[in-house]
């Protein structure tokens, strides 16, 4: 017993010794590691440390470059928000232009004139001086535009900015479609003024009563004209 | 006889398993404990051979002298004086002494017996 207990205070003191030289040899090898450093590795840290300047320098340069970029892109948005506001306007132009030209179907107040032919009359000899003739429907188109309308239907018929009419016997020939009497013209524009425009004394509804035709107006609230067809 | 021997080994691989970062200026304590428990080792050595060996001297001899070693040499590096000079010095000397001692009690032990071997 007495040997056993002096080989473990033994072993102990063995444990002691043998943990403190391995730690201490185990520490001088990573000193060792951490040795002073080489030309060789100087010169690579100088360079990586080269390299790492010349990197950043290059971003500085692009951020610079990318701040330039953001003021361009500022600018086009700005101008990009002009130009849409420009495009709106355009487009709302582009409705009204398409509704002069009778591309889509319109609505608003105005008046209806319908011209009718003359009743039979035994003491003219020709039936010319009382049928409403192309001219007798230019007339009073050409006094509605003039008056401010905007948009004018013959028996339902858009008319648009090259129309024709054409005196076809006893019926007109409107952009290819015959058209009988009674006509009726049917106008956008402010009711009152196309209405008093016709009705100025010596005006166009004087000249077709003089010409033995049938003239009556009538001003509406809401009229609504299709658009041109095949166009 | 093999306890010690595991002690040994089992404490080398402690030793090298651990991973404990000490400061660099701390290893001199280590170098100057390691050297304190070398002498100490070959102090017992040649005490057993002289046949004064007591395990309570060695014993508390090693563990002593290790942390009076660091303890010095912790002093001289905070008083700026390199104390663990001195015990590398000394321990040093007592290092060479203790082996020179143990060799010469060999050899005596040697030429003893060859001088028996020829008697007979």
């Amino acid at each position: 017993m007495k040997v056993k207990g002096n080989h473990v205070v033994l072993a102990l003191v063995f444990l002691v010794l043998g943990y403190m030289i391995a730690f201490s040899y185990h520490i001088t090898e990573r000193v060792n590691e951490r040795a002073p450093k080489t030309n060789k590795q100087w010169e690579r840290n100088l360079s990586l440390r080269n390299q790492i300047i010349n990197e950043q320098e290059r971003n500085r340069d692009l951020q610079n470059e990318l701040n330039e970029k953001q003021d361009k892109v500022l600018q086009i948005e700005k101008e990009l928000s002009k130009e849409a506001q420009v495009f709106f306007n355009l487009a709302e132009d582009a409705e009204k232009y398409r509704m002069f030209l009778g591309k889509v179907k319109v609505k608003g107040k105005g008046v209806e004139v319908t011209l009718a032919d003359g009743d039979y009359n035994p003491i003219e000899e020709n039936a010319n001086n009382y049928i409403v003739h192309e001219y007798h429907v230019f007339k009073v188109i050409t006094e509605l535009y003039i008056s401010g309308a905007t948009g004018i239907a013959i028996n339902g018929q858009r008319l648009s900015h090259n129309s024709y009419i054409n005196c076809n016997g006893p019926v007109i020939t409107i952009d290819g479609f015959q058209h009988p009497a009674p006509f009726v013209v049917t106008a956008i524009g402010d009711p009152e003024v196309l209405s008093s425009a016709l009705n100025l004394s010596g005006g166009v509804t004087d000249q077709l009563v003089n010409d033995n035709i049938v003239v009556s107006l009538a001003t509406k609230d809401e009229i609504i004209l299709d658009p041109i067809l095949g166009n | 006889m093999w306890l010690p021997f595991m002690g040994l080994v089992i404490g080398i691989f402690l030793g090298l398993l651990t991973e404990i970062r000490i400061p660099e200026e701390y290893s001199n304590y280590l170098s100057i404990a390691v050297l304190a428990a070398l002498d100490t080792l070959f102090g017992g050595i040649r005490a057993q051979l002289q046949n004064i060996y007591d395990e309570k001297v060695f014993v508390s001899g090693f563990f002593f002298n290790i942390i009076l070693a660091a303890s010095l040499a912790f002093l001289g590096v905070h008083l700026g004086v390199d104390l663990y000079l001195a015990a590398v010095f000394a321990f040093g000397v007592r290092l060479f002494q203790n082996i020179a001692v143990i060799r010469r009690l060999l050899l005596t032990k040697w030429s003893n017996k060859q001088e028996k071997i020829e008697k007979n």
